[in-house]
Order: structure tokens, then C-alpha cells, then sequence
């Protein structure tokens, strides 16, 4: 696993910000170092996830105005969609 | 039964071409009203194929339309009522209406892989014409900025269920 789904109050380096927007993960294309955050918000009146099986990661059905927050722990990337729709698709890189 | 799916379509495109077509575009309630039926029409479309297909994928992305539109249509009624903009019938809304009626009578003859192209298929051309009528008349008819807002809003999850459904229908061929 890449990714770890919770966020220790130790937790150290940058915050990154992923805006869920009009069914697109803005920016689509994220890169990070390893130890960063990352935070997805659902901005869309509908809602969405952040979903990537191989990492198995899930955020679970993310309403308007939630968010989902990650640590980067391992290198690599992973590549993840809106498990609601599918055809919206983003990637985190952590350097 | 082509020719069934075909006048379906059609009916679907001329609705929308009404609203084009007259000299003074939809009024917010009647726009309200296109919206509410647009909405309804493909929830109930999808009530069909989740209960007729078989197709895992068919029936995962019907289930998205129903819970879509459904919550679209939710905040379409939360927002009409705080406005008090009561959604009101048009030529838009009632040809709307006779197309899905001739969309569920094709649907329901059809069975398995049969069944499974047709929904699709139409469910491609249904939100291609949503998007049209988005763009060509109910953004620039619409009077509420609020009312604009939500189909702004609305917009690119058609566009959305349109990609999905166009997958869909590659991955059907």
C-alpha cells in the first residue's frame, strides 16, 4: 500500500489540495513528496470518491463540501477514479 | 424496432429543437419544468434497464442515473420552491415526455444483448441532447442567476454520464 487512509496529528510536510470539480479531480495530475498530505474536496453538487483498488484505497461516497485526507508513505504512483463515475480519473505521484 | 428507438430519439431532439425554435425562449418555469422532466425521464430509464439487463456494467451505470438525476432533480425542487418558481408544463416538456414514452414501449420488447444496445445507445443521444439544450436554451433563456447556477452546475455531470455511456457503448460493440 502507497498510501495510508488516516492522517496522524505528527503527521509532517506540505498539505496539497485536490478540488473534486465539475465531475474532474483538479489538478488531475498531483505530484508529492514522500510524508505530505493530500486533501480531495467534493465541490460538485453531486457526489463522488476517491477510489484506487490496486492501492486499495477509498474514501467512500464523499457529499458536497466533504473531504478526504491522505498521507504519502510510500514512492510510486497511483492512479485512481471516481468510483461513482468512472470516467473521471486522476494520479498522485509521490516523489 | 429500430425504427421505434428511432422515432424515440427523434421525438427527444425535436422536443429540444421546440425550445430552439421559438421566437421567445423558455421562461424560468417552464425551464424548471425541462429540467424536472429531463431529469425524471432518465431515472425512470434506468429503472427499466436495471431491472432488464443483465449486463453487470449496464446495470451499474443505470443505478448512476437513477441516483444522479434523482439527487439532481432533489436540489432542482429545493431550489424552485425557496424561489417560488413553480415548474410549469411547455411544448419542451411534454414532447420530452412522449419520446420517453416511446423509449420505455421499445425498451421493454427487447431482451439481452438486445436490450442492453438499445438503452445505451439511446442513453448516448438522451444526454448528447441534454447538453445541446443546455447550452443552446436553457443557460441562455434562464432568468435566476440561481436557477443558471444549478444548471451550470448540472452541465458537466451530463457531460460525464455522456463519456461514461459512449465507453459503454464501445465496450458493447
Amino acid at each position: 500500500m502507497l498510501l495510508v487512509g488516516s492522517l496522524g496529528a505528527h503527521a509532517a510536510g506540505k498539505t496539497h489540495a485536490v478540488r473534486i470539480e465539475n465531475f474532474k479531480f483538479v489538478p488531475e495530475r498531483l505530484e508529492v513528496a514522500k510524508g505530505d498530505t493530500i486533501v480531495w474536496t467534493n465541490m460538485d453538487i453531486l457526489p463522488h470518491s476517491v477510489t484506487a483498488e490496486q492501492a486499495k484505497i477509498e474514501s467512500g461516497v464523499l457529499q458536497t463540501g466533504k473531504s478526504f485526507k491522505l498521507v504519502a508513505r510510500k514512492p510510486g504512483e497511483i492512479d485512481y477514479i471516481c468510483r461513482l463515475h468512472p470516467v473521471m480519473k486522476g494520479v498522485v505521484v509521490v516523489k | 424496432m429500430k425504427a421505434l428507438q428511432l422515432a424515440a430519439g427523434l421525438a427527444a431532439a425535436s422536443a429540444f429543437a421546440i425550445a430552439s425554435a421559438q421566437d421567445k425562449g423558455p421562461s424560468d418555469p417552464q425551464i424548471a419544468g425541462i429540467v424536472v422532466a429531463a431529469n425524471k425521464i432518465d431515472v425512470d430509464a434506468g429503472k427499466i434497464a436495471k431491472s432488464h439487463s443483465k449486463n453487470k456494467e449496464v446495470q451499474q451505470f443505470a443505478q448512476q442515473m437513477i441516483t444522479d438525476h434523482t439527487a439532481v432533480n432533489k436540489q432542482a425542487a429545493a431550489l424552485a420552491k425557496k424561489l417560488n418558481v413553480k415548474p410549469a408544463e411547455s411544448d419542451t416538456s411534454k414532447a420530452l415526455k412522449t419520446g420517453a414514452k416511446q423509449n420505455e414501449a421499445n425498451l421493454k420488447k427487447l431482451k439481452g444483448a438486445e436490450f442492453d444496445k438499445a438503452y445505451v445507445d439511446h442513453e448516448v443521444d438522451y444526454h448528447q441532447q441534454v447538453l445541446d439544450a443546455i447550452d443552446k436554451v436553457l443557460i441562455p433563456n434562464a432568468k435566476n442567476a440561481e436557477l443558471k447556477g444549478l444548471i451550470e452546475k448540472v452541465r458537466p455531470a451530463i457531460e460525464a454520464h455522456l463519456d461514461h455511456a459512449k465507453h459503454l457503448q464501445a465496450s458493447l460493440k
